[in-house]
């Protein structure tokens, strides 16, 4: 199968995934006690007045009626508006979302880039000191809460020892962001040599990042080790051994094998990651969409929320695609299933 | 516990009922130290949340208004919070919370997912497919962001977190029970059972049922882990559980807006009881899956 009718396939059967996200979005507000109607009209209003406004807002037409005019909107790119900014939601989304992908993409990298040599290692010796160690870790790993985490390193590095900065925002306000490029402060500084700038936006990038780094990090561990065991035990690698090749090489013949799922892996959990992701964001007020969303969670900005609950399903729906193709594009045959 | 020591039981079988536990708990302790520990750390937290009124040196929402934000010391071993609160005291009631939102969650979890998985595995067709997709499609919202959304949207009460927390985690122990019925379906036991004339729910319940919820209960663990993280989650940021509730979260939430003036002790010792439980459970969690699956170890 060639890349095109591939990515249309794909593309054809998130269909049906993204109007299930639409549906979810859509009773999100509508399962609960919230009453629109009773917070518009206000106390003294008469039932004539709560028929205008349930009129006005749509809210008198059957259910299904109400999803397609949602469904439609969204289509449009409305996502309605959000009290607590008094703006639309899709502007505050799309403003906010870069510095929640550039947070995510440093993060989950240096976690993936910690947790996968560790995982092989473990599951190059079963059992040994090393994967018992490394699996005590990643149990603690899993077992951390992410704000917990992200206060007490800001405790430690910014109060006590004064190496980082304050946890409030990307960049220290005395300076003055660099023009837009790629969005990423710290990219951006360093393109146009605005050392100032960049400095600072590494600063305040470190404690989320590492913080963000060590939450991921316990899962990929867990995983690689699991999926490096099996391809240990297939027949291929038995095959290997048994010919007498050197362990280097059998070692390299594991790894090469074990790319493709722990890409699957790392992919998939970037979708529980933007959980984690959101919490960092608001403990260091990093200003992306994910404070945004739980600031309106918090605050009850229903609009808000549903937007942010949208944009993050479809990160999701995005983020398989692009594995699908990724993996597809390494190793064409596992695509067909 | 019943399945993992059963074979040390009956050995033991004639000693008496204390020594009993004891050595169940050696024998536990050599099949899987791991679950041994994790099981010593979540009895520990038992203890302290059965025990919590006598344990406790000072009323956990007593305020001492001349002594808010004391750091640790003799009186108060960790110290005071904003509201001139013991913070050692609330850390042991902080336990009961942890339990009461855990157990009912993945009781609940456990209700709804296995008789799900069940119906699915045995009957196939439509039902099936349909759960198969609507489970899937639930994994594209993070677990952490739904459960915060629905039990704002639904009324922030303790009850509405352990029901979004039960049905949020019911299809992965439905995923486990489907997976094995699935293997077993065209088993022999289960084709006598049908052959033998028993009606369809007495197959399922009665023959399917015990054979195939084994994967479903070593998860049991590392769910409740779950749980008492997310449920603390909902607590920090204010959603379901109100700030001067002696709840591990809630407390955390306290201590973040001090942190950073140098009052680490109002957030950080209910961080460490969290963690500490959250990786008992997990220990345990962990232990069990090994216990139930040796070949999960075992590959050399």
């Amino acid at each position: 199968m060639n890349l095109g009718s591939f990515l249309l396939r794909r593309l054809l059967m998130a269909i049906p995934m993204v109007i299930g996200i639409l549906f979810v979005t859509f009773m999100l507000v509508r399962i609960g006690s919230l009453d629109p109607v009773g917070l518009l009209a206000g106390p003294t209003a008469t039932q004539a007045e709560f028929d205008m406004i349930r009129r006005n807002l749509g809210l008198d037409e059957p259910l299904w009626r109400q999803f397609t005019i949602y469904v439609g909107n969204v289509l449009q790119g409305d996502l309605g508006r959000s009290w607590l900014s008094n703006r639309a939601v899709l502007t505050d989304i799309l403003e906010r979302s870069v510095a929640s992908l550039e947070l995510l993409f440093w993060g989950v990298g240096l976690g993936a880039l910690i947790g996968i040599p560790i995982g092989l290692k473990a599951a190059f010796r079963p059992n040994g000191t090393f994967d018992q160690v490394s699996r005590i870790g990643s149990l603690l790993g899993f077992s951390i809460p992410t704000y917990w985490l992200g206060l007490v390193m800001l405790f430690v590095f910014f109060y006590l020892l004064r190496w980082a900065p304050p946890g409030m925002g990307r960049m220290s306000l005395m300076i003055s962001p660099p023009d837009f490029i790629t969005g990423s402060y710290l990219i951006d500084g360093l393109l146009q040599a605005e050392w100032r700038a960049a400095r600072s936006a590494f600063s305040h990038l470190v404690l989320p990042v590492i913080c963000m780094a060590i939450i991921s990090a316990a899962p990929i561990i867990k995983h690689t080790r699991a999926i490096a065991l099996e391809v240990m035990t297939s027949d291929a690698v038995r095959y290997a051994r048994a010919c007498g090749l050197p362990r280097r090489t059998v070692r390299r013949m594991v790894m090469r094998n074990s790319a493709t799922p722990v890409i699957t892996f790392v992919g998939t959990e970037l979708t529980g990651l933007v959980g984690t992701l959101s919490l960092i964001e608001y403990v260091f007020a990093w200003g992306g969409v994910g404070q945004y969303g739980l600031n309106a969670i918090v605050r009850g900005d229903f609009t808000a929320v549903q937007g942010y609950v949208l944009a993050l399903a479809l990160f999701s729906v995005i983020v398989f695609l692009v594995v699908d193709v990724v993996v597809h594009l390494i190793e064409p045959r596992a695509g067909r299933a | 516990m019943v399945e993992i020591s059963d074979g040390v039981e009956r050995t033991e079988m004639r000693a008496s009922a204390p020594r009993r536990l004891i050595n169940r708990l050696i024998g536990l302790f050599r099949m899987s130290p791991v679950a041994a520990v994790g099981l010593l750390i979540i009895l520990f937290f038992a203890v302290l949340a059965v025990f919590a009124p006598w344990l406790m040196p000072h009323d956990p929402i007593q305020s001492y208004t001349n002594r808010i934000l004391h750091p640790p010391s003799a009186e108060h071993w960790f110290g005071t919070d904003a509201n001139g609160m013991d913070i050692f005291s609330r850390v042991i009631y902080g336990a009961r919370y942890g339990f009461g939102i855990a157990i009912p969650a993945v009781i609940l979890a456990v209700a709804i997912g296995v008789p799900v998985g069940l119906i699915a595995g045995y009957k196939g067709g439509y039902i099936d497919e349909a759960l198969m997709r609507l489970f899937d499609g639930l994994r594209v919202f993070p677990s952490i962001i739904l459960a915060l959304a629905v039990v704002a949207a639904t009324g922030q009460s303790l009850i509405n977190v352990i029901i979004v927390l039960g049905l949020l985690d019911a299809p992965v122990f439905a995923r486990l029970v489907r997976a094995e019925v699935l293997s077993q379906r065209s088993s022999v036991f289960v084709e006598s059972s049908v052959a033998a004339g028993n009606p369809t729910w007495r197959t399922m319940f009665v023959h399917l049922l015990p054979n195939s919820v084994q994967g479903a209960m070593a998860q049991t663990a590392v769910r409740a882990a779950w749980a008492v993280r997310i449920s603390a989650t909902l607590a920090f940021l204010g959603v379901g559980i109100q700030v001067p509730t002696p709840e591990w979260g809630a407390m955390i939430r306290q201590g973040a807006e001090v942190m950073v003036s140098g009052q680490w002790w109002v957030a950080v010792f209910p961080g460490l009881a969290l963690i500490l439980l959250v990786f008992g459970l997990n220990l345990l969690g962990d232990g069990m899956q090994d216990l139930m699956d040796p070949r999960r170890r075992q590959q050399k």
